[in-house]
């Protein structure tokens, strides 16, 4: 029991970093980006890729990194004259072309099977240690993720975000360039989210395109929207509920025996209806953004 | 007087129909200039077209001799030029301190936001106690800690007025400011106004209370139909017959001091 | 040749009944409806559940596309009408949780096992040297002849009048006199139709399975998008386009223009190529091919 707990606080926190990142894009910025999962599946190829050649996770880390980074880049780029939906589907866009190309290309990425037998990086002596520090490692980032992140939206960065997301308008009058603020949003997220995804290659060990599923940009998104858009510790807490349900449910499916669809289509229905019900009755997330009082 | 602002041949049209047309003027240094005119005759699309807001067709703008009229909305702060709306609309989910914080910021400040850097929390310190200044000479103290969008429309016009300033413009552009202002907050306004004036800061105001015209501006420009028809003192407007054309339409006999 | 062009049609066939409903509602709630793709996976899974309780084939289409169709009004008033007063992206979000909880109810009560229609299997017909079956041709036939029939009502019918005007702008339509509420709900329920038609069109040819509405999103996104969303009739042209794509993508033999270095496109390329087109046109055009279509102010 202890080990399932672990497992899940462990993948809770790498999914909470994720949505750390996609709360700076969208809760902060505004930006309507459905692809998100394309950065973490580029982290978690790099450590894959990178362990396959041999190289030490120092290297494949930031390399992975610095490629989101780039694709974000490119986000930003298509984001100049298109409108918030349009934009949010060419970003899903994006993440399937990255997805094709993981899949295709079976020289670089192993296609469909992807990359197994990453290691982590350290030996703390046996498994549970391993997966104790690892968990450690996991929930250290997160706080200081989380702690820069508040910090930042209180600062004079997260104020021309939000007034971004609020009255572009306003905002360009005030000297704000749109364009590099959308840039800056999208480098930085992609980066957090790059780097997430390169732990959850360790911690499973492995990577396959199913990482870069758009079905899990709204898994994602889901955690965001329930948490509370716009606030970080609201996102946290809403990855942490959303991952308690997937991982709770299979294990119901052991316990009382229920056959697998069901067990999919249960976890599935539970996250979409507490979504659908937080978007019609408590639209903000269950810890809503509260306004930021200047002492 | 050095001129700050001057416009030559400015020109503009939307579609087939002509808004503005051959607009001459130079606002000096340290001078408050009224811009009158029927609605419809252009003083919006004047005011967006020197603030950016509207592309040119044709013609100048210059500010300290150097031309604007080609930049980027986002660059002109940095030229010192600022402007309200007529109808602020204003953020929801920031209180009205970050609204003002937040203005007239050049760079958005991304590494100091994220790092401890050292001039970065004496920065931010200045923000405030500048905000916090700016807010109280408007009277808008005790709201700071409101939703920018839970004031009424008088008091986001201050707020409009508060970020206007706290960028330290040269020219301040005010669209119709006191529209919806409570008249007991009036006087505070123009002595305000009159005040940053002779601290060196030009205006140029749209309005249509002409005895917030005559309180305030040295001169005025009357525009009507896209072309300016008269350039005179405030006092001067009600005595001048091409005014009265613009404003009612036929020409007409000066009409009486008490009107 | 003639093979290319029957694959492009037969592949149109599938995206552009969608594509137009998907269109259709852009017009009205001004974001892009992601559940749509999912009405047509139902449709397509009751009319085979509907087949095997031994209707015959167009009464089970014609039932699918009616409970559909109600589905699609249900949800726009019990779901989307109170999510867009909060804008276009609750809007797609909202239709994220109802995608959600749709996949859920099928796959708990269908199961992931994919449906067929267990139709009698005929040879395919050749033409020339093209081969082609008599579902294929059905399908064709019945996507092309709705889509002559739907633009009839667009544009000869009052009622088409109406649905564009209100697209076009819904207080100056309501305050003229137009019943917004009726004709909305008449939207709804064409759209729904459409999708479950076209998703029983599909599962004919192929089969029903859950993942099915996923599998179409992006296309049936990029096709809409291609022709403008809020432009029914530009989303025919954009299906084409995206089918086009794929089956030059697939059929054409590179061998010719690459030394040799490789001749055939990888099959799982294909959706890729569409959505390199997508961003592309975005690029160029941002709201889509023909202008025409409706903006957000």
């Amino acid at each position: 029991m202890f080990d399932f707990l672990l497992h899940i606080i462990s993948i809770a926190g790498i999914y909470a970093l994720i949505a750390v990142g996609l709360n700076i894009q969208s809760g902060y910025a505004g930006l309507l980006n459905f692809g998100q999962i394309a950065f973490a599946g580029i982290g978690a190829y790099a450590v894959g890729i990178g362990a396959h050649l041999g190289c030490s996770p120092l290297l494949s880390i930031p390399a992975g990194m610095v490629l989101a980074m780039a694709v974000g880049l490119l986000m930003a780029g298509l984001g100049g004259k298109l409108a918030a939906d349009y934009w949010g589907i060419a970003t899903l866009a994006v993440a399937e072309i990255i997805r094709t190309l993981a899949f295709n290309e079976d020289w670089l990425t192993g296609g469909p099977q992807g990359i197994s037998g990453i290691v982590m990086p350290f030996d703390a002596g046996g498994q549970r240690a391993d997966n104790l520090l690892f968990a450690g490692v996991i929930m250290g980032l997160l706080a200081l993720a989380a702690i820069i992140s508040q910090r930042m939206s209180r600062r004079r960065f997260g104020r021309a975000l939000r007034l971004m997301r609020e009255q572009p308008q306003l905002a360009v009058c005030f000297g704000y360039q749109i364009p590099a603020l959308k840039r800056t949003a999208l480098v930085v997220s992609a980066a957090l989210t790059a780097f997430a995804g390169s732990l959850l290659a360790f911690y499973t060990g492995y990577v396959s395109p199913d990482y870069l599923l758009s079905s899990e940009s709204f898994i994602i998104w889901s955690m965001v929207m329930i948490g509370g858009l716009g606030n970080v510790y609201g996102v946290v807490a809403g990855a942490l509920l959303v991952q308690c349900l997937y991982s709770f449910i299979p294990f119901a499916k052991d316990l009382i025996d229920i056959n697998t669809d069901i067990a999919g289509a249960l976890r599935l229905g539970a996250v979409g209806a507490i979504l659908l019900a937080c978007l019609l009755g408590r639209p903000g997330g269950l810890f809503p953004e509260r306004l930021r009082k200047i002492p | 007087m050095k001129p700050l602002l001057q416009v030559a041949g400015l020109s503009k049209a939307f579609g087939g129909n002509k808004v503005l047309e051959h607009i001459d003027f130079t606002l000096g240094q340290g001078e408050i200039l009224g811009l009158l005119g029927p609605n419809g005759s252009g003083k919006s699309t004047l005011l967006n077209a020197i603030s950016g807001f509207t592309a040119v067709d044709a013609g100048e703008i210059m500010i300290d001799q150097r031309r604007i009229d080609r930049l980027p909305t986002d660059q002109l702060v940095g030229r010192g030029i600022a402007r309200t709306f007529q109808l602020p609309a204003m953020p929801e989910r920031m209180s009205v301190m970050e609204v003002v914080m937040s203005a007239g910021i050049r760079h958005h400040g991304f590494w100091s936001s994220v790092l401890p850097l050292p001039g970065a929390r004496l920065a931010e310190r200045e923000d405030r106690e500048k905000a916090a200044a700016l807010l109280d000479e408007l009277l808008l103290t005790q709201v700071r800690d409101l939703p920018a969008a839970a004031l009424s429309g008088g008091q986001k016009k201050l707020l409009g007025i508060a970020c206007a300033l706290m960028g330290s413009p040269k020219l301040l552009m005010l669209d119709e400011p006191m529209a919806g202002v409570h008249p007991n907050l009036r006087n505070e306004i123009v002595d305000t106004l009159i005040r940053l004036n002779r601290e060196g800061l030009s205006l140029m105001i749209i309005e249509h209370d002409m005895h917030f015209i005559r309180d305030i501006c040295h001169r005025c420009i009357v525009l009507d139909r896209g072309h300016i028809v008269a350039t005179c003192r405030p006092d001067e407007l009600t005595h001048n017959a091409k005014v009265l054309e613009a404003y009612l339409g036929t020409p007409a006999q000066p009409l009486p001091e008490a009107v | 040749m003639l093979q290319f062009i029957l694959d492009t049609l037969i592949r149109t066939a599938d995206l552009a009944l969608i594509a137009v409903g998907l269109s259709l509602v852009y017009g009205l709630v001004k974001f892009p409806n992601i559940a749509h793709v999912q009405y047509a996976m139902i449709g397509a899974f009751i009319s085979g559940y509907l087949l095997r309780a031994g209707a015959p084939l167009w009464l089970a289409g014609v039932l699918s596309c009616a409970l559909i169709g109600l589905l699609a009004v249900l949800l726009h008033h019990l779901v989307f009408r109170r999510l867009l007063r909060s804008g276009p992206a609750h809007g797609m979000i909202g239709a994220l949780a109802v995608s959600m909880i749709l996949i859920a109810l099928v796959l708990g009560s269908a199961g992931s096992a994919p449906l067929t229609y267990a139709l009698t299997v005929s040879r395919a017909w050749a033409w020339g040297d093209a081969l082609i079956s008599p579902a294929q041709i059905g399908s064709i036939a019945i996507t092309g002849l709705l889509l002559m029939l739907f633009t009839l009502l667009l544009f000869k019918t009052s009622l088409g009048r109406s649905i564009r005007a209100l697209a076009g702008n819904r207080e100056l339509a309501a305050a003229s006199g137009l019943n917004a509420d009726a004709i909305t709900n008449g939207v709804n329920f064409l759209s729904g139709a459409l999708a479950a038609l076209g998703g029983t069109l599909l599962a004919m040819n192929t089969s029903a399975y859950v993942n099915q509405g996923n599998d179409l999103l992006l296309p049936i996104l990029a096709a809409a998008i291609l022709g403008g969303l809020g432009n029914p009739l530009g989303a025919v042209v954009g299906a084409l386009l995206i089918a086009a794509t794929e089956t030059l993508v697939i059929s054409f033999d590179f061998s010719g223009l690459s030394w040799g270095l490789f001749s055939f496109v990888p099959v799982t390329y294909i959706n890729a190529a569409s959505f390199i087109i997508l961003i592309i046109t975005l690029l160029l055009r941002p709201y889509g091919l023909f202008h025409r279509e409706v903006h957000r102010v």
